[in-house]
């Protein structure tokens, strides 16, 4: 043992060192210095404050409508996971013992709805969160599309924008056909008429989508219960990454 | 050591990001900090926002309704975002219905679910294309008004009126004449894809254009001339035509002709107005028509039931109500237009000068910085001004010579701003007794 007093130079012989030597705790303790530069962050001056140029700031809160939709994403997610644990993605057809149609989706559903304690709330709140990220998403689109923020150089991330526009109501869609109620059962019949539609292809487009070309087995529930739960959120969680980071490096796009 | 692997990943000393620390620190740029400013309002819109969503899931339950069956009864309407879509859905059957590659593996048929298919498409494939398309530089609404117009006749208007449609049944079911036929018939709302889009886009390009000083009148009084000869053309047509009129709603003829009235008569006085007068009376004439034919209107849907049988509105409905492309879109716009093409926009030079990216050309050809004596100590004319520090001197020492925006790579008309200004100060004196202040 060093007299130093140098932990570097116990690396293997004490139980810190062991983690130490696998995992070297400097450059993360370091990164926490990242932490104190973003709380001492200026934001990047814009271009209408550079050159002092004289904006047009009742239109300023329109430019936080793409932060709400993120907001809401985030709401999403967390209650979404908290309804993940109740929900039962089945939405095979069953008789009840009073004869009334039913199935387990639905049955959980019940469940969310009456038993779990706080449920309503947090199906309330995914629902409500989904309502406004989608209105969000698009009043977000049309302030983009005013003020002509999708001109060079910001192509790509308008694209990516349409992209996540579709991913999310892609979402909204997903998400009213699970709860395997009548609702669900129309939508889940128009989309399949919708996807059987397209030439050649369109009985194989659908049972990819739904499972079947009909309702009738309720297979289409777990089909979109994965896409909601899983395919969207990631593509979208990538997606969104992206757009931010574009919105970043290229700055914000403000009309003056 | 180790520091010196991991110097690359600290962001210090790059932009935006500072190189001291601490309340002394000399470095700040003059933006905005993330914290506390930044922080603060983005929490507070977070929290607003959080709340809304508390507020709403406590109070309005979402709708969970009985379990699937495959024997649907009810009409299904998804959610109001998917709309668009299913109201285009509804209405393909317009369209041509007829299959192609009969006995071949490439079979297609085109019918109703295939043109909604090709319809909905439609709105996202000009999503994708509008970068590519669109490649002009300016990006301020008001100064795009080809591309802001299409905006709201499309993004806004058309996606509206294609949602309406996807909900018929329950318009026809909801608003219906005395005798029980549909106030809104299919025809009129089939319709409502075409007339409040046009009306609309229109009408944001006239305005637009107005708003950066185009004289409009070569749009205006086309336009709202056509609006009133077409909507005549309806109206003589219902009241000349055995056909115009139904034979239940020939008894209300009298409450019939006043409504059609009250939405025709301001369209014609503004027309004259527009054709014989001079721009600024007939913008009056324009907003007095409006809000007499607007107040005429509402007090004739009031009183009326009250006066006579309470099912005359129902009938007086029934005539507009169905022809609301023509009878009732055409007045609102018609004047809308009228008044917003001819009015004079209150946003000054201020809003074209903003358009300044201060490249100086101005000043290098400014002939008053050659001889005055400020000229080496830098009288910059436009910039003075740009800056709003006219102490007087930019502002009465311009020769109104137009040099500069002879030069102008943006065309910003600087002397007519210099004008303005002048004839405002001037105006300000006489209102104040010819006595400077």
């Amino acid at each position: 043992m060093g007299t130093t007093g140098d932990i570097r130079k116990d690396t293997g012989r004490t139980i810190f060192g062991w983690i130490k030597s696998r995992f070297p705790t400097v450059p993360y303790a370091d990164l926490t210095r990242v932490v104190v530069e973003v709380d001492q962050r200026q934001m990047p001056r814009s271009h209408a404050e550079k050159y002092e140029l004289k904006t047009i700031w009742y239109w300023y809160p329109l430019y936080c409508l793409g932060g709400i939709s993120f907001v809401a994403f985030i709401v999403l997610t967390i209650t979404g996971i908290l309804l993940g644990f109740f929900y039962v993605p089945d939405g095979r057809l069953e008789i009840s013992s009073t004869g009334d149609l039913t199935n387990p989706a639905w049955r959980s559903m019940l469940i969310i709805m009456n038993d779990i304690p706080f449920g309503f709330i947090i199906r309330g709140m995914h629902h409500w969160a989904a309502h406004i990220m989608i209105a969000a998403v698009f009043l977000h689109m049309c302030r983009v599309y005013f003020t002509g923020a999708y001109k060079k150089p910001r192509e790509l991330n308008w694209l990516l924008g349409v992209v996540l526009l579709l991913l999310t109501i892609g979402f909204g869609y997903s998400g009213y056909l699970l709860p395997a109620n009548n609702l669900s059962e129309g939508a889940a019949n128009i989309g399949i008429n919708m996807s059987r539609a397209s030439p050649v292809i369109g009985d194989q487009v659908a049972r990819l989508l739904f499972g079947d070309i009909n309702t009738l087995s309720g297979v289409y529930i777990l089909r979109f219960y994965w896409l909601h739960v899983f395919i969207f959120p990631l593509l979208t969680i990538g997606l969104i990454v992206l757009h931010m980071g574009l919105v970043w490096l290229q700055g914000v796009a403000e009309p003056h | 050591m180790e520091i010196e692997h991991v110097k690359h990943k600290i962001l210090e000393g790059r932009a935006g990001f500072p190189r001291q620390y601490g309340p002394q620190r000399a470095d700040h740029q003059p933006g905005i900090p993330l914290f506390p400013q930044e922080a603060t309002r983005d929490f507070v819109t977070i929290f607003l926002l959080v709340a809304i969503m508390f507020f709403l899931s406590a109070f309005v339950t979402p709708f969970l309704g009985p379990a699937r069956s495959p024997q649907l009864s009810e009409l299904i309407v998804p959610d109001w975002y998917l709309l668009f879509s299913w109201g285009l859905l509804k209405v393909a059957d317009i369209f041509p219905q007829f299959t192609i590659g009969e006995g071949t593996a490439l079979k297609t048929e085109f019918n109703a679910a295939f043109w909604g298919d090709i319809l909905s498409g439609i709105p996202v494939i000009f999503l994708l294309i509008l970068p590519f398309v669109d490649r002009g530089r300016e990006t301020r609404p008001a100064k795009a008004p080809i591309r802001s117009a299409f905006g709201v006749a499309f993004l806004l208007a058309w996606i509206f009126t294609s949602s309406l449609y996807s909900i018929r049944e329950v318009v026809a079911q909801r608003w219906v004449t005395p005798n029980g036929a549909a106030l809104f018939p299919d025809a009129t709302m089939k319709w409502f894809f075409v007339v409040p889009p046009v009306l609309v886009g229109l009408t944001t390009y006239i305005a637009l254009r107005r708003l950066a000083y185009q004289p409009m009148r070569l749009w205006v009084v086309p336009y709202v001339a056509g609006l009133t000869a077409i909507m005549g053309a309806q109206i003589a047509w219902i009241f000349l035509s055995p056909n115009g009129l139904g034979p239940e709603a020939r008894p209300w003829i009298v409450p019939i002709g006043i409504a059609l009235a009250i939405a025709f008569a301001p369209m014609v006085v503004t027309t004259l107005a527009l054709i014989r007068r001079p721009e600024s009376f007939a913008r009056k004439v324009s907003t007095w028509a409006g809000l007499t034919g607007l107040i005429g209107f509402l007090a004739f849907y009031l009183i009326l039931p009250r006066v006579t049988n309470p099912n005359s509105l129902g009938w007086v409905l029934s005539v507009l109500w169905p022809n609301m492309n023509t009878l009732v879109f055409f007045p609102i716009f018609g004047i809308l237009t009228a008044w917003m093409g001819t009015r004079r926009p209150y946003s000054s030079y201020e809003y074209l000068l903003n358009e300044c990216y201060q490249c100086g050309k101005c000043h290098t050809v400014c002939p008053v910085t050659k001889v005055e004596d400020d000229a080496l100590g830098g009288l910059n004319l436009v910039y003075n001004t740009f800056k709003k520090q006219h102490d007087g001197v930019p502002l009465w020492t311009c020769l109104a010579c137009d040099a500069c925006s002879a030069v102008c790579p943006l065309d910003i008309q600087y002397s007519d701003y210099i004008l303005e200004e002048r004839a405002k100060v001037h105006a300000k004196m006489a209102a104040d007794g010819g006595q400077k202040e």
